[in-house]
C-alpha cells in the first residue's frame, strides 16, 4: 500500500501537533518517524491510523483519500508501544481477534495464526494470557495479531522502548527481516535515532509538528539539512562550534578565537555564494576528529573506554568537545593534546536560522 | 515504652467507643431473634428458632395475611430489576462519558453530580402521576424503574471511573483489529470491567432492596415487599420484637451475602494490556 500524507495538519486547540507535513511512502517501504517526545510522530500515526481526523491536509491509501474513514476499514495492522493485549484472552484468541471480527471460519483462524506463531516462535505459548508471558513474548503476539488480517499498513508505535536492550537490538533486527520477507509498508514511530537508523529505509525527522528532514539513513547521517537533524542524528552527538567563515585571497577559512581551518575545495565548492565574513556553527562528527597532532588544541577532560573504542571529552577553550579515539588511546585530565578535523567531514550551518549551507 | 503503648492504644479506643451503640444493637438484634422468654427485656431464658415461624407460617396483621415468601420473592424481583436496570444504562453512559468527545459531556457529568444532591422523596409526587400516565404505577417493574433512576447519576460516575482505567491503546487495538464501538464495548471493555459491572450493581441492587418511602408509595397495599411488610407488623397493637428481630435477619442476608460472594470480583483488579502500563 503506498501513503502520502497532503500537507497534513492536525492542532489540539492552540497546539500545532502536526504542522503541514507532506510526506510520500512507497509501497513495501520502512519508513521511521523519528524525533523527540512531543514533536508530532504519534499524532500523525493515530491520525494515519484514523482516530484523529486532520485539521487541514489528507491522508491518502493508494491514492484514495481515507480522511473519513475509521480504523476497523483501513486495513492496517497496528502494534503499540504497551502491546494493548486483551487482558482477559488467551494468546491465540488474541492473534486471532481480527479474524473472528471478520466471521473467518476457525479452522482457517487457527492455521493462520499457527503459521504466524511459528515464523514469530511463539507456538509454545499460544493457550497462555497475555500477563503470563514476558514482555518479548508479548510484543511478538502483538505483532502477529497485527500481522494476521495480512495488512496493506503496518503501524508500529514505538514498538521496542518497553523491551530490555538485549532483546531490543534482536527484535529490530527481526522485525526488520521480517518487514523485508512480507514486503508489508509499514511505517515506525519512534524516539531512539539508533532503532531508526537501524531499521527504516528511510527517516522523517519531525520536531515541533513540522519535518526537518526525510532521507535514507546515510543521507540524514552524512548530509543533515540543519543543526536539529545533525544534533539528533548519532551517538554521540555532532559536536558544535561557534565560528565565522572568512574569505583570504579565494579560499574559505574557519575561525574561532582558538584556532583557523582551511576548508578544502570540495566543501568551497558549495558555499562560494555566501557572502564574507558570515558567523556560522561548525559541526564534526567524535569519529572525524584525530588526536595526536595538528594545529588545534586541547585539553583532556574525560576519557571513557568503550570496549570497541574509547570516547574522550577535551575542551577547546571554553567549549567541550566530544572525539572517538582508538581503545588503546590513553590520556589523564589535564593533558595538552593536539587535533585534527577531518576538513572534508565538517559540516556548517548559518547561525541565524540553523540550516546547513552545505545542502 | 509504656508511653509507646499508651498510644497505640488510643486510636482502639475511640474506635471501640464510637462503634461500640452499634455492636451493642446487632448483638441485641441477635440475641432478640434466637432468644425466647426474654429475661429483663434483653437476657435470653432459652433458645430457639420460634421467632423464625413465619418461614413455614402465613403472617398476618390486622385482617390481612401473606406469607415471608411472597414478600421476600417480591423484594428479590424489585431490587435485582432495579440492579439491572442500573448496570445497563450506567454502562452504556460510562463509556461514552469515558470515551467519546461530544458537546456538553462535561456539563452532563456535573449534572449528573448536581441531580444526585436532589433527595429522591421530593420528586415523589412527580413519579407517583409520571408511572400513572404511563400505566406503571403499582407494579413493581414501575417502581424498580423509578427506584433505577435515583442511583443511576452516581452509578453513571462510578462506571465511568472503570472504563478511565482502560488504557486507550487497548481500546485503539481493538479498533484496528476491526471492532465497532460497540463491539469494543461488549468484546473487550465489559469482560474488563467485570469488577466494575459487580459494584454497579451491587449499588442498583442495594438502594432498592433497603428502600421503603418508594415501595411504601408507588406499590398497593397488597403488594408487600420486606421493608413495608416490616413495617406493617410495627403498625400493630402488640409488637413481637423477636419476630420482627427474626424477620429483619431474613431481610438482611441477600445483600450481605451478595456483597461477600462479590467481594472477590470487587477486589480483582486487571492487569492492563501488558507491561509498562
Amino acid at each position: 500500500m503506498k501513503v502520502f500524507l497532503d500537507r497534513l495538519s492536525k492542532y489540539f486547540g492552540q497546539v500545532k501537533a502536526v504542522d503541514n507535513l507532506t510526506l510520500a511512502i512507497e509501497d513495501g517501504e520502512f519508513v521511521a518517524l523519528l524525533g523527540p517526545s512531543g514533536c508530532g510522530k504519534t499524532t500523525t500515526l493515530l491520525t494515519i491510523a484514523g482516530f484523529y481526523k486532520p485539521t487541514a491536509g489528507f491522508v491518502l491509501f493508494d491514492d484514495k483519500v481515507v480522511n473519513e474513514l475509521p480504523p476497523r476499514e483501513r486495513n492496517i495492522g497496528m502494534v503499540f508501544q504497551s502491546y494493548a493485549l486483551y487482558p482477559h484472552m488467551s494468546v491465540l484468541d488474541n492473534i486471532t481477534f481480527p479474524l473472528r471480527l471478520k466471521k473467518v471460519s476457525r479452522k482457517e483462524r487457527e492455521t493462520k495464526a499457527k503459521a504466524l506463531a511459528s515464523l514469530l516462535r511463539i507456538e509454545d505459548i499460544l493457550e497462555r494470557k497475555p500477563a503470563e508471558i514476558s514482555g518479548g513474548q508479548q510484543q511478538r503476539v502483538a505483532l502477529a495479531r497485527a500481522l494476521i488480517k495480512e495488512p496493506g499498513l503496518l503501524l508500529l508505535d514505538e514498538p521496542l522502548s518497553n523491551l530490555d536492550a538485549k532483546l531490543r537490538v534482536t527484535m529490530r533486527a527481526e522485525i526488520k527481516r521480517l518487514q523485508k520477507d512480507l514486503g508489508i509498508t509499514t511505517i515506525l514511530v519512534t524516539h531512539d535515532q539508533v532503532e531508526a537508523m537501524t531499521m527504516a529505509d528511510r527517516i522523517a525527522v519531525l520536531e515541533t509538528g513540522k519535518l526537518q528532514q526525510v532521507g535514507p539513513p546515510e543521507e540524514l547521517y552524512n548530509s543533515p539539512a540543519n543543526l536539529f537533524v545533525a544534533g539528533f542524528i548519532g551517538t554521540p552527538p555532532m559536536n558544535f562550534l561557534a565560528a565565522t567563515l572568512e574569505k583570504r585571497e579565494g579560499k574559505f577559512f574557519i575561525t574561532t578565537e582558538r584556532f583557523c581551518l582551511p576548508l578544502p575545495d570540495s566543501v568551497t565548492m558549495k558555499i562560494c555564494q555566501i557572502p564574507t565574513p558570515h558567523d556560522v556553527i561548525v559541526g564534526i562528527r567524535p569519529e572525524n576528529i584525530s588526536i595526536g597532532q595538528g594545529e588545534i588544541r586541547g585539553e583532556i577532560y574525560v576519557v571513557e573506554p568503550l570496549g570497541r573504542d574509547t570516547l574522550v571529552s577535551l575542551h577547546i577553550g571554553t567549549e567541550i568537545i566530544k572525539v572517538i579515539a582508538p581503545p588503546t588511546f590513553r590520556a589523564s585530565p589535564g593533558e595538552q593534546v593536539q587535533l585534527t578535523f577531518s576538513e572534508e567531514k565538517v559540516h556548517l550551518f548559518d547561525k541565524e536560522t540553523g540550516k546547513s549551507l552545505l545542502v | 515504652m509504656a508511653y509507646k503503648r499508651g498510644t497505640k492504644a488510643i486510636p482502639y479506643l475511640i474506635l471501640g467507643f464510637v462503634a461500640a451503640p452499634f455492636l451493642i444493637m446487632y448483638v441485641g438484634f441477635f440475641l432478640r431473634a434466637f432468644g425466647e422468654k426474654m429475661v429483663l427485656g434483653i437476657i435470653p431464658a432459652q433458645w430457639g428458632i420460634y421467632n423464625f415461624r413465619f418461614l413455614w407460617q402465613p403472617i398476618t396483621w390486622g385482617l390481612e395475611q401473606t406469607t415471608m415468601w411472597t414478600a421476600f420473592g417480591n423484594t428479590m424481583f424489585f431490587a435485582t430489576l432495579s440492579g439491572f436496570i442500573v448496570t445497563v444504562i450506567c454502562m452504556l453512559a460510562g463509556y461514552a462519558l469515558s470515551r467519546v468527545e461530544f458537546r456538553g459531556r462535561s456539563f452532563f457529568l456535573i449534572l449528573q453530580l448536581v441531580l444526585h444532591a436532589v433527595p429522591g422523596q421530593i420528586l415523589l409526587i412527580a413519579v407517583f402521576f409520571l408511572l400513572l400516565y404511563i400505566g406503571l404505577l403499582h407494579r413493581i417493574p414501575g417502581v424498580a424503574l423509578a427506584r433505577a433512576a435515583l442511583e443511576i447519576p452516581l452509578g453513571v460516575w462510578m462506571a465511568k471511573g472503570f472504563f478511565d482505567g482502560i488504557p486507550w491503546d487497548v481500546e485503539r487495538a481493538a479498533m484496528v483489529d476491526g471492532c465497532t464501538r460497540l463491539q469494543v464495548w461488549y468484546k473487550i471493555f465489559l469482560p474488563l470491567v467485570k469488577p466494575g459491572i459487580a459494584a454497579v450493581f451491587i449499588w442498583g441492587f442495594l438502594f432498592a432492596w433497603h428502600d421503603f418511602i418508594y415501595v411504601y408509595t408507588l406499590l398497593p397495599g397488597t403488594i408487600k415487599v420486606m421493608a413495608t411488610l416490616i413495617q406493617s407488623l410495627l403498625a400493630t397493637e402488640v409488637i413481637d420484637y423477636g419476630y420482627l428481630a427474626a424477620l429483619s435477619l431474613i431481610y438482611s442476608i441477600p445483600p450481605l451475602s451478595l456483597f461477600i460472594f462479590l467481594q472477590r470480583a470487587l477486589l480483582k483488579v486487571p492487569i492492563f494490556g501488558g507491561k509498562g502500563t
